[in-house]
């Protein structure tokens, strides 16, 4: 009976030892994650604040987003202002100094990213809010490949006892990529060239990186219902060019799609940009794995 | 807790006050859904400006904005007739679709992405600044103290409509003046804690002391205490269980509207039976 507080001590320091050890990670969406996962392994804690199904432009704010800001050490964001409608506000109730910009803290997953799109004029008449350009760069595994790099030397920077462990991590992920990206190529071959529709423009990394051309859009504007003249437009545009795919996300309006399909003939192809968005898709390399396969699936048809 | 939730509270301890006083004209008048047609015009006005290419903080875009929900209050102030076949909520919901459907062909037509301007006219409670609550509380502290000082024509004409245009005071006027006020506390409530919020806060305390009370003070003074009840516990119970802590609140609050509603049936002597019925 003696000796069971100081053993209890003991215990109970080893406990808040690796608690402690622990990088506490927070990322805005679930791609970041999945890959804050891959490099971390078991020495980091992570969160993601948007659910892999929720739409990443609009989130909902519930207070354990602000408790996990304050006392994290790292947050993944895309910084290409994906999120600009909603980090800034919990950054600004969070107030953690080692997540402000510019600190090791933040990583921004555009950094040092050639992003598509970028408006040529800055003047708001031009027109896109997404200045910095198109920020859906995550489904393009070569990108996905850089960002993981840049997760791992942040990791190191805040936790330089695990940096080996993180290395390797970033090592077998890039041999994962780099391997599959056969596959994945390989299975897409046939399909080289063709055009696709998809709801919202947020597939052409996906489509630069595998020969695809995502032209025909089923939304005139974010979250802006399409007129008739548009859908109307659409649909000349698919059976011109024999487009036979349309990609939707699970927050999209699925029955704009559906209408499209039924008048065209065109597959509706139920994607999604982050792992776990769609079943058995809980790290990266299995969300594009069934992406590729449902994307075949319905071009073979 | 205290230092995720603090500026919430606050929030919810400082400004409800004055909404619950402005509820209880809103629920005596039957014009239940002004002050979301109000908040509609104001975002039409938004949208207007980002149509012309102006920025959504600058101080001309808070103005047109203004303007919108004074040019609302004109329309409700000139065409509340209190009698006639078309009731004053059937102008108002008219209102509300006609400016929700203009924002939508706006929105459509501009180049800008919407999601900042979805961002900014619906705020969430939980991410209120110390900026926005003080600024707010200073608002409304003028506006109450307006309404203070003439509150005995507010009053008749909200509660004696038929005394109130006897006693040969400028009704439309006066109505003018209750809207432009109302429009003024409603829109920048709204831009902080967003539409589900404000309107819980007007009409459940308002119905809950109609329901238990006779007397205006009495109705008042149990609205104010069930609105710090409700907005406290619904930050509470958002924090605990982690839920989107403006839909938390307003759920409080319609457990609230069933308690009032047991206890009305024990403390309110039923009305006499209308003949007419």
């Amino acid at each position: 009976m003696k000796h069971s507080i100081p053993m209890l001590l003991t215990v109970l320091a080893a406990f808040t030892g690796t608690a402690r050890a622990k990088l506490s990670v927070v990322t805005t969406l679930a791609d970041y994650a999945a890959l804050a996962r891959e490099i971390g392994g078991d020495h980091v804690d992570i969160t993601s604040m948007a659910k892999p199904t929720e739409d990443p432009h609009f989130v909902d704010a519930r207070p354990s987003f602000v408790v996990k800001l304050r006392s994290a050490d790292i947050l993944i964001e895309g910084g290409a202002e994906l999120e600009v409608g909603w980090l800034p506000p919990l950054l600004q109730t969070a107030r953690n100094p080692k997540l402000e910009a510019g600190a090791v803290g933040r990583v921004q997953a555009a950094e040092g990213i050639r992003l598509l799109d970028v408006p040529a004029t800055l003047s708001r008449a031009a027109g896109d809010v997404h200045a910095s350009g198109n920020p859906h760069f995550m489904v393009d595994p070569i990108i996905a490949k850089a960002v993981a790099a840049h997760i791992a030397r942040a990791f190191a920077a805040a936790d330089p006892a695990n940096a080996a462990s993180y290395a390797t991590n970033e090592k077998k992920f890039e041999a994962t990529i780099d391997a599959k990206l056969q596959d994945w190529g390989r299975a897409l071959l046939p399909f080289r060239g063709q055009h696709l529709a998809a709801y919202h423009d947020d597939w052409l990394y996906f489509a630069r990186r595998f020969g695809f051309d995502v032209d025909v859009f089923l939304e005139p504007k974010p979250g802006v219902p399409p007129s008739p003249s548009h859908l109307a437009e659409v649909i000349g545009k698919i059976k011109a060019e024999k487009i036979k795919a349309i990609i939707v996300e699970p927050y999209h309006n699925r029955k704009i799609a559906e209408k499209v399909a039924s008048s065209t003939g065109a597959h509706v192809v139920e994607a999604a940009q982050y792992p776990d968005g769609l079943p058995n898709t809980a790290t990266y390399v299995e969300l594009i794995d069934v992406l590729v396969t449902r994307l075949t699936t319905a071009l073979k048809n | 807790m205290w230092d995720v939730m603090m500026w919430p509270i606050l929030a919810c301890v400082l400004l409800p006050g004055l909404l619950v006083y402005l509820g209880m004209h809103v629920v005596r008048r039957g014009i239940i859904f002004i002050d979301i047609a109000m908040a509609q015009m104001a975002s039409l006005g938004v949208c207007f400006a980002v149509m012309k290419h102006m920025d959504l903080d600058s101080p001309l875009t808070f103005w047109i904005s203004l303007g919108f929900t004074l040019l609302a209050a004109a329309l409700f102030a000139f065409t509340g007739k209190r009698n006639g076949e078309v009731p004053q909520e059937a102008i108002i919901g008219i209102a509300y679709v006609v400016a929700a459907a203009t924002s939508v062909i706006l929105l459509s037509q501009s180049t800008e992405g919407d999601e900042q301007i979805k961002n900014m006219l619906i705020g969430n409670i939980l991410l209120v600044t110390k900026e926005e609550i003080f600024r707010t509380l200073g608002l409304f502290v003028g506006v109450g103290v307006f309404h203070w000082f003439l509150r005995k024509r507010f009053m008749l004409l909200s509660f004696a409509p038929a005394q109130a245009a006897a006693s040969g005071m400028r009704v439309k006027l006066w109505d003018f003046l209750f809207y432009a006020t109302f429009g003024l506390v409603v829109t920048s409530f709204v831009q902080i804690v967003g539409v589900l919020l404000v309107f819980t806060y007007l009409i459940v305390p308002a119905v809950c002391g109609v329901l238990t009370a006779q007397r205006f003070g009495v109705r008042l003074a149990i609205g104010v205490v069930l609105s710090l009840i409700g907005g406290v516990t619904g930050l509470m119970i958002s924090f605990y269980k982690d839920l989107p802590s403006g839909a938390a609140i307003v759920c409080v609050f319609g457990v609230l509207l069933v308690l009032a509603g047991l206890v009305s049936l024990f403390v309110r002597p039923k009305p006499p039976p209308s003949p007419s019925a």
